[in-house]
């Protein structure tokens, strides 16, 4: 019995001292002090010594426990003063925040439109500009919409007089741009549109960004490109792009192109109305009638022209699923872009 | 467009999936929107089983049936004969949507939870008897409790909801449809045939005259006698419905499922009402009255297209029949009316009456020129058929016939467009599959002659178009283009503004987007003059809201009602920007002008309260600092701040600063809100605001910048503390200095500006720092003393000034 006693202890101390942490100090207490320790397993088993031999073991493992204890606190000092602490100095926590000036954000349209424009500038687009208030020949006639077409159907106006509207779209920019530069012609035009619209979905403003590129030879192969690596840079790279036939009285052939959906990536979800696809943009080869209008010889020169909403945009890349938050301007809303 | 699945299969016998057709139309251009079952009261049904049946005391031949529908048992009160107990029947739960548009709900009825209905073959639209419940048993021997009844009763029946685009009109029906489907699959098309020998019969009684044939190039009259007015069978009462458009009645259900089944717009009138036997179409003379089918008396302007008989109109052509003339249960003779009207004069009418219906959806956008006799036909075969009638005879006013139209296309040139290397066969092959009869195709040249259902093909490109989408625009290459640099891009202020943004945002400013049009009032509450450009508001015809009615003349007041809106949510410091387009009317039918303008503001506190330095409310000078620095990174230098002499009215008085800019144009304004303006927009917190012209800006700003050599021998720093009177201007302090300034006199600043103790009362302190050096050689301090102190003295009399101890 005094023979394992002591062989306890050995073992015990031995341990203690090669012990470099707390955690392995708390371990061994437990292994040789604890409920199923070795020391106390010992003593549990003092009652099948003969009687006479009982105090002198009971005091001998008595003596050994409290070594053992000392030991593990000893050990426990020494270690506080090998291990080095964060150097500290009286006054100063430097784990309080940092002293700053609340930086400013930009509105999220601002920040994917500009997104958007510079995917096109990369490509030699250039961005142009145009009235938002507009007179019907550039919104519609020159885009061969006459009065009186059903495809005024497609744009809820609201007018000022017979002859002036809120533009609907930016499509207006592309005559303007025709009639002021010669092919070839490769622009990207942002700004605000209207429509007397107003719901979850839709705001009576919002933006558009129109695109053009007319110059000899250029085909729907080429439409498909330029927009395919567009959705593929605005979302991602992997994006599945899908082209569909529309109606655009201002291009032949019309062009909607649906993005795979981000949301469910294209499983079909409440987002894409379980179609799997998302329409983002509208596009196609300009109509001989607009060049025409604007003394292009569609002859010789071909085009093609896109738009896209941005707000849609934003709220697909941001999660956002109420359109007038834009507009509400809420600093909670604006603080998280 | 509603295509119901089976109607569309019958046209067009398709052996693909429904879902797969759905995807293919899409595809080539006619977007399936949705696909839903067509008879969704039919997809709510249970087979229930009547498992007891208690006659109510409270009302004769009122029962309370307990009713089993497989996973519920409840009661439903029951007013049917035939109620049995063991029975089963079609159960339909609360919340659906029955044929007639009406919801079923829970009710009490005699005291009693009446939860859902217990219906009749008629009540869920199936032939059969309407006396009582359907006694489903006797039908279906296969029935079980619980079984959905659209399957039981094959009426799983699905729809396709269309979006047709306003091009296509010959899509507007089921056939056309078809026809793209038969195109698509390459499998025949099979349009319901006529009777043709219903061609030769003419009437001798029934006249029909077209004054203008240009608004209406062909009228049809076929004229039916003996006709019994009742319900149209099922089949017909389920396709229509199915296809959105509620039965009325045999007779005008006829003409609305030929306007369904071939996109002709028909109409029937009860022969024995119109005056004459006679049908006259011309334009209405101004004041002219018709009471509509609605039972709406208009009276109409100059110009609009009627239907009349001898004596009176008796439809808005195309529009709306007129109620004298319809068809009711009393009628005996039709005369069916299958016309063509010129699209642009429908649509006028239809939008001055605020009257759109299928028929001139159909009509403004153009009905086959070439299909009024085959759909009267069609009809009068129906009318013979289904309501007993007898055919009488086909009036034809065809005066401007069609005559068919050519166009041709080029392989190359449409290959060129498209990216495609199509040959000649190819593309025929194409056209030829949506009816366009090609006459003549060599590599060079396809002559085709063009359906009259098609009035969207007008020239080669329309041509072209069709080939790109039957062709498949997933077939079209995706490819790269290439073009020449442009040296002479288009010009834009975005690249400005874009630079203005950041920076602001980097100066803790963030960015909002208001709508450009406000009310009218908001305006006004700025306190503008009449004379005041801002006050020549553009109006909109027709806004959504009072509150949106005018276009903004300036972005102040939106800036304000953006912060009040703010404030009320407890977003109290706030920091905000904008830049817009404000509009200034300048008369009717020209533009107005447009410029661009940027409004900085801020409010409440200068930073948010945090540990790092003490909460201190922003004032004045935080936005004069801002634009201070907007005007050095925008490059806009040596502008100056001059306090206005005639200040904006929505300032403080005395705090309102102009921006001018070297060349003297004003770039902008800033200041402190005024009291009232703030009250105006229910702000109790001060505003302190800048207005700047982006173009006057951008006008003013340079990126030149030159090069100053760095200085290399040291400068001498003199502090001056002197006490002036509290209303001497720090500015012309300033430029008393800089007209006095001797050469080595590098620069002067402004370190401290204290009142209070000691100083008195009326008086400030004001501590300057003033930076002397020479370019070449390093200056003693007795030397500069030299010609400070004459400055200082001279600076101390002119400003009655002393210095401080």
């Amino acid at each position: 019995m005094e023979q394992q006693l002591r062989e306890i202890e050995k073992d015990a101390l031995s341990a203690i001292d090669r012990a470099q942490d707390s955690k392995t100090l708390q371990e061994l207490k437990i292994k040789f002090l604890g409920r199923k320790g070795r020391l106390t397993s010992i003593l549990k088993s003092l009652g099948s010594l003969p009687k006479e031999q009982r105090p002198l073991a009971g005091k001998l493992s008595n003596q050994i426990k409290t070594r053992i204890e000392k030991a593990i606190q000893k050990r426990l000092e020494a270690l506080k003063d090998l291990v080095p602490g964060p150097e500290l100095i009286k006054g100063f926590d430097p784990t309080l925040p940092g002293r700053r000036l609340p930086p400013g954000h930009l509105h999220p349209i601002t920040q994917v439109l500009n997104e958007v424009c510079l995917v096109f500038e990369k490509m030699g687009f250039s961005v142009a500009q145009g009235p938002e208030i507009e007179l019907d020949f550039y919104n519609f006639e020159a885009l061969n919409i006459p009065p009186d077409h059903p495809a005024r159907d497609m744009q809820d106006t609201f007018y000022i007089d017979d002859k002036v509207l809120l533009r609907t779209h930016t499509s207006p920019i592309q005559i303007r741009t025709m009639e002021k530069m010669s092919p070839p012609v490769r622009i990207i035009a942002p700004g605000k549109v209207y429509r007397c619209d107003s719901d979850v979905t839709h705001t009576p403003m919002f933006h558009q960004v129109e695109g053009l590129m007319v110059d000899r030879n250029v085909s729907f192969s080429h439409l498909k490109g330029i927009l395919t690596h567009f959705a593929q840079e605005v979302f991602d790279k992997d994006t599945s792009v899908r082209f569909r036939p529309s109606f655009f009285p201002f291009t032949e052939p019309s062009a909607e192109i649906d993005i795979q959906c981000v949301m469910c990536r294209g499983k079909g979800c409440r987002v894409c109305s379980q179609t799997g696809w998302l329409e983002v943009l509208g596009a196609g080869l300009v109509h001989p009638a607009v060049f025409r209008h604007v003394d292009i010889d569609p002859e010789e020169y071909s085009g093609f022209a896109f738009g896209l909403g941005i707000e849609r945009i934003a709220m697909l890349r941001y999660g956002i699923n109420d359109i007038r938050l834009f507009y509400d301007n809420d600093l909670r809303f604006l603080n998280q872009f | 467009m509603l295509v119901l699945a089976s109607w569309l299969r019958e046209i067009a016998p398709y052996e693909a999936d429904h879902l797969e057709v759905a995807e293919k139309l899409t595809l080539a251009g006619l977007e399936v929107e949705a696909v839903e079952p067509a008879y969704p009261w039919m997809e709510a049904a249970l087979v229930a089983r009547i498992s007891r049946v208690e006659p109510l005391s409270q009302e004769k031949g009122m029962t309370l049936c307990t009713v089993e529908t497989g996973t519920d048992e409840l009661q439903v009160v029951c007013g049917a004969p035939n109620v049995h107990e063991g029975m089963l029947t079609v159960y339909v739960p609360p919340g659906t949507e029955m044929p007639d548009g009406k919801e079923i709900k829970e009710t009490q009825i005699y005291g009693h939870l009446s939860r859902g209905m217990l219906c009749s073959q008629m009540e869920i639209m199936l032939e059969g008897d309407a006396s009582g419940i359907f006694d489903i048993s006797a039908e279906f021997p296969s029935a079980r409790v619980g079984q959905k009844f659209s399957s039981l009763a094959g009426m799983d029946d699905l729809v396709f909801e269309i979006g047709i685009t306003p091009n296509r009109p010959d899509c507007l029906s089921i056939a056309g449809v078809a026809r793209e489907v038969a195109a698509l699959y390459g499998i025949p098309l099979k349009i319901p045939a006529v009777s043709s020998t219903y061609q030769e019969k003419h009437l001798a009684d029934v006249s029909i005259g077209i004054e203008d044939p240009l608004l209406c190039s062909r009228y049809v009259g076929s004229v039916i006698t003996g006709v019994r007015v009742k319900s149209s069978p099922g089949w017909m009462a389920r396709r229509l419905a199915a296809s959105g458009i509620r039965p009325i009645n045999n007779i005008v259900d006829i003409t609305n499922y030929i306007l369904m089944e071939r996109g002709q717009p028909l109409h029937a009138f009860d022969l024995d009402t119109l005056a004459g036997r006679t049908i006259i179409v011309r334009v209405s003379e101004e004041g002219e009255r018709i009471v509509t089918l609605d039972g709406k008396e208009r009276i109409l302007p100059e110009g609009v297209l009627l239907i009349c008989d001898k004596e009176r109109p008796v439809a808005v052509a195309g529009v709306m029949g007129g109620l004298d003339t319809e068809v009711t249960e009393k009628t005996t003779s039709v005369l069916l009316e299958s016309a063509w009207f010129a699209p642009w004069s429908i649509r006028r009418t239809a939008k001055l009456l605020k009257l759109p219906s299928e028929a001139s959806f159909r009509f403004e956008r153009g009905v086959d020129y070439d299909g009024q006799l085959s759909a009267a036909l069609r009809a009068t075969d129906l009318l013979v058929e289904l309501a007993e009638g007898s055919f009488e005879g086909i009036r034809d006013e065809n005066p401007r016939p069609w005559k068919g139209k050519k166009i041709a296309i080029r392989p190359h040139r449409a290959n060129t467009l498209l990216g495609t290397d199509l040959d000649a066969e190819n593309m025929s092959g194409i056209l030829e599959s949506i009816e366009i009869s090609v006459e003549n195709c060599n590599p060079n040249k396809i002559e085709c002659s063009i359906p009259s259902f098609r009035p969207d093909l007008k020239e080669e490109i329309d041509l072209v178009e069709e080939i790109a989408r039957l062709h498949g625009f997933a077939s079209i290459p995706t490819e790269s283009p290439v073009g020449e640099l442009i040296v002479e891009p288009a010009v834009s202020d975005k690249a400005f503004v874009d630079q203005i943004k950041i920076f602001l945002a980097g100066q803790g400013y963030s960015e909002i987007v208001s709508y450009s049009f406000v009310s009218p009032e908001e305006i006004q509450a700025l306190g503008l003059t009449e004379d005041d450009p801002r006050t020549r508001m553009v109006m909109l015809k027709n806004p959504l809201a009072e509150d949106q009615s005018v276009m903004r003349t300036n972005l102040i007041s939106t800036m304000l009602s953006t912060m009040a809106r703010n404030l009320k949510k407890r977003n109290m410091d706030l920091a905000l920007f904008e830049t817009g387009a404000v509009f200034f009317n300048r008369g009717q039918g020209v533009l107005p002008e447009e410029h661009q303008r940027l409004c900085c503001a801020i409010t409440g506190k200068r930073f948010p309260q945090v540990w790092a330095w003490p909460e201190q409310d922003a004032d004045f000078f935080d936005i004069k600092g801002l634009v201070e620095n907007l005007l050095e990174k925008a490059g806009i230098r040596e502008s100056i701040f001059q306090v206005s002499t005639a200040p904006e009215p929505f300032y403080i008085p005395g705090t309102c600063m102009e921006i001018i800019s070297s060349k003297g144009v004003r770039i902008g304004t800033l200041g402190q809100i005024a009291d009232q303006v703030l009250k105006a927009f229910d702000i109790s917190s001060k505003v302190f605001l800048s207005d700047i012209s982006v173009p006057a800006a951008m006008e003013a700003a340079s990126t030149d910048k030159r090069f100053c050599p760095l200085a290399r021998y040291p400068a001498v720093d003199l502090d001056l503390s002197i006490i002036v009177d509290d209303s001497v201007r720090v500015q012309d302090i300033f430029s008393f200095i800089h007209q006095n300034k001797p050469d080595i006199l590098e620069s002067v600043s402004i370190f401290d500006v204290y009142r209070g103790k000691p100083v008195p009362k009326g008086k400030k302190s004001l501590a300057f720092r003033f930076i002397y050096r020479s370019e070449d050689r390093t200056l003693s301090e007795a030397e500069v003393l030299a010609l400070h102190e004459p400055l200082i003295n001279t600076l101390l009399g002119e400003f009655n000034a002393e210095m401080r101890s």
